[in-house]
């Protein structure tokens, strides 16, 4: 399963950061959410969200130097291990899909697990930016 | 567990560079609630009576609500209060965007600012921290550009920034507070406070949370709301359209401001309506929390405009700044859209001065020797494009419109102030009252002066069906939506959710976890009201001040459906009468002892 991106329609409310922070988190708090909205207004009419989109090539997998992203089987996407993961930056640094993001509290690489099958970002996009597609 | 809030409001002393934080008053967060509430509630006990508003004595204060940050859907809004340069009124004006969500990121609720900096300064906030930074290269700069700035200075694009242009340095009366670059805390004259205390921007960055009781019942109740409440037909106006979808609407019943309020129609509305706004639309932008997303980024893409990008023109700037200045081409309203955004200046109040200067030249009052040599007609877009420069900068004619039209008019003479059309100095916005008499009682008694915001009764009276003409129920209509609005805005959800008491409750109820009732709710609406009615019965304001103005009384409308009107001074006396009464206040419009003590206001 994987969350694909149609960031053309996106309006930038930031609500799929807000659901996503407050399973995450227990709050509302868009610093600590997996999905995060950028614009690039006044210059350009771009507004569209970042998230990891579990791309077949996950070069983040390989960055990592402590080996903290790893498969879960069962879903058959990659995720953080927050027990090894040191904040090194590694992975962020190198998605081409600007899809990782830091924890600035815990110091711990954020990454999108698909709300382990049930994206609540999917369902409360009110444009519906943000889709499910279950096979990879 | 109390939810909702984050408990602290950071206070701010620019004379003496001093910034402390300091714990939310609980004891008046349950009696206002937040947002208009509690930021009135802030002001009334922090302002110095008769303070000039001009002066280090004036007060700003930044209030959030509960819900600000949260998932409720269409609660992006916080608001400024302080006494208006403009009308000497007490003033709220509600901001969109993200910089209230981000503030309460950062760790307050709200911002307590008082005195005025040595020299021109920004206030710096980050996770729970305040430091105040010299400006250095900002100043006179625009607001996008100060907003660009100020997050290389940061090194953090994600920074939010609230700031003045150089309308707002140059203490413009009618100077906004731009924010998230399209966004305003547009009328009265908020930005000429900052500019008075050498204010030029506030910068937020926060990585905190906002925490509510049981965050996943909150979330279904929101998602129920949103589905339910929200996305209907009564709201989906901000969906597919936005504000502009008004202007065919006021067209058709005659009370669209047109040539300064000379006439109600516009013969041709149909180049600056709704479907001329989609043609250059581009897509839509929401506030932060908004399932609407009422804002239209739009770009203009030929002539002499073409490249100025927007969010906009809302149908406020279409009606005051076009129709109202017939001005029919809306590349031309765009340019002047972003002119005020940047120069940092309210679009109603600026195109009612621009509108008003323009009937003040075409009667002789004024010439081409005050213009700066602009052949200041109306509908004649070269000059129209020159004013908010003028103004801004108080260059020629502009430095006197940027005193807003009533002190305009003082100074003018020659018989302006008979078109000058304001209540306590505040211009009225796109709703002619002569064809819905209820607007002229709203705008008399708005707390701010003419205000569209408070209540709204041309909603009943002409684009829902009921007689524009009779004053008869008309006193409970706009009684019904200020304690309403006053509610509503002291959570704070947005103008253009059509919310009821009954969500309202829920939503306050759900963030705070105190159990709130539509009783309650009703209760601090009317108590809020009141509220802001005694700061302007201590600033000495009493029934002389609540007035018609004179064109409305005097002159005849022009065109469509209430040619030939005018809302009669019986008329609209009978209606203040009834208004005084039924809210419970003496005959000079002040509220008796008894109503403040039923309200817990003594």
């Amino acid at each position: 399963m994987k969350l694909e991106i149609s960031p053309e329609k996106c309006t930038g409310c930031w609500l799929c950061a807000a659901v996503c922070s407050a399973r995450l988190a227990g709050e509302f708090n868009p610093s600590k959410s997996a999905v995060h909205v950028e614009s690039l207004l006044p210059e350009k009419i771009v507004i569209r969200p970042y998230v990891c989109i579990q791309c077949d090539e996950h070069p983040c997998v390989e960055s990592c130097p402590v080996e903290a992203i790893v498969e879960d089987k069962e879903l058959g996407i990659y995720v953080v291990d927050k027990e090894l993961c040191t904040g090194c930056g590694a992975c962020i640094e190198v998605c081409p899909y600007n899809g990782l993001r830091l924890d600035p509290a815990e110091n711990t690489a954020i990454k999108c697990d698909v709300c382990r099958g049930k994206p609540r970002c999917v369902e409360i996009c009110p444009e519906n930016v943000l889709s499910m597609v279950e096979e990879r | 567990m109390l939810g909702g809030y984050v408990g602290k409001i950071l206070r701010v002393d620019l004379t003496s560079g001093k910034t402390s934080s300091e714990n939310l008053n609980l004891k008046w967060a349950r009696l206002f609630i937040g947002g208009k509430g509690l930021g009135a509630k802030y002001l009334y006990e922090e302002a110095k009576p008769g303070a000039d508003p001009l002066s280090p004595d004036n007060v700003l204060v930044l209030m959030t609500g509960p819900l600000t940050g949260t998932t409720a859907p269409c609660a992006p809004k916080y608001a400024i209060f302080t006494k208006s340069p403009l009308t000497g009124t007490y003033l709220d004006s509600y901001m969109g965007g993200y910089f209230g969500a981000e503030l309460k990121f950062a760790g307050f609720d709200g911002l307590i600012i008082k005195g005025k900096a040595k020299k021109p300064v920004y206030l710096w906030i980050s996770d729970g921290k305040a430091e105040i930074k010299d400006t250095k290269g900002l100043q006179g700069l625009d607001t996008h550009e100060t907003e660009k700035r100020i997050r290389e200075e940061l090194n953090d694009k994600e920074v939010k920034v609230a700031s003045i242009g150089p309308a707002g340095e140059n203490l413009v009366r009618t100077a906004c507070i731009t924010v998230d670059l399209y966004r305003q805390a547009g009328r009265g004259g908020a930005g000429a406070v900052m500019g008075s205390k050498n204010l030029k921007a506030i910068a937020i960055r926060g990585h905190g949370g906002v925490s509510v009781p049981n965050i996943e019942e909150f979330i279904e109740v929101c998602k129920e709301i949103t589905k339910n409440d929200v996305l209907t037909e009564a709201n989906l106006w901000a969906k597919t359209d936005g504000t502009p979808c008004f202007l065919p609407m006021t067209q058709e019943g005659g009370i669209l401001p047109t040539r300064n309020f000379q006439m109600g129609v516009f013969e041709h509305a149909t180049d600056i309506d709704s479907d001329a706004v989609k043609k250059i639309r581009v897509r839509r932008r929401a506030c932060y929390g908004c399932p609407l997303g009422c804002g239209n980024l739009t770009q203009v893409k030929e002539g002499p405009f073409a490249g100025t990008i927007i969010e906009g023109p809302e149908y406020e700037t279409l009606a005051l700044a076009g129709s109202n200045c017939y001005i029919n081409d809306l590349a031309a309203i765009s340019r002047f859209n972003i002119l005020c955004d940047k120069l940092g200046l309210d679009t109603i109040s600026t195109g009612d001065a621009v509108a008003f200067a323009m009937e003040c030249y075409e009667k002789g009052i004024i010439t081409k020797k005050d213009t700066n040599g602009l052949e200041l007609t109306f509908g004649n877009v070269k000059a129209y494009v020159e004013m908010p420069k003028l103004i801004a900068h108080r260059k020629a004619i502009g430095d006197v419109l940027a005193e807003g039209v009533k002190r305009a008019a003082e100074k003018i003479g020659k018989g302006a102030d008979r078109f000058a059309v304001q209540v306590k100095g505040l211009e009225y916005p796109g709703y002619e009252p002569r064809g819905s008499v209820g607007m002229a009682l709203a705008y008399a008694t708005s707390d701010r002066g003419a205000c569209h915001m408070r209540a709204w009764p041309a909603n009943v009276e002409v684009f829902g069906g009921g007689d524009p003409f009779t004053t008869e129920g008309k006193a409970q209509l706009v009684i019904n939506d200020q304690d309403l609005y006053c509610a509503k805005w002291s959570l704070v959800v947005c103008d253009f959710y059509a919310i009821k008491y009954e969500n309202i409750a829920r939503l306050a109820s759900a963030a705070t976890g105190w159990k709130l009732s539509v009783d309650d709710m009703t209760v601090i609406g009317e108590r809020v009201w009141n509220l802001t009615r005694m700061f302007n019965v201590r600033e000495g304001f009493t029934r002389k001040d609540d007035t018609l103005p004179h064109r409305i009384a005097k002159e005849p409308l022009k065109g469509g459906k209430a040619d030939g009107r005018v809302v009669k001074p019986e008329d609209f006396n009978k209606m203040l009468d009834e208004y005084y009464r039924l809210r419970g206040w003496d005959k000079e419009g002040r509220p008796t002892k008894e109503k403040l003590k039923e309200l817990n206001l003594a």
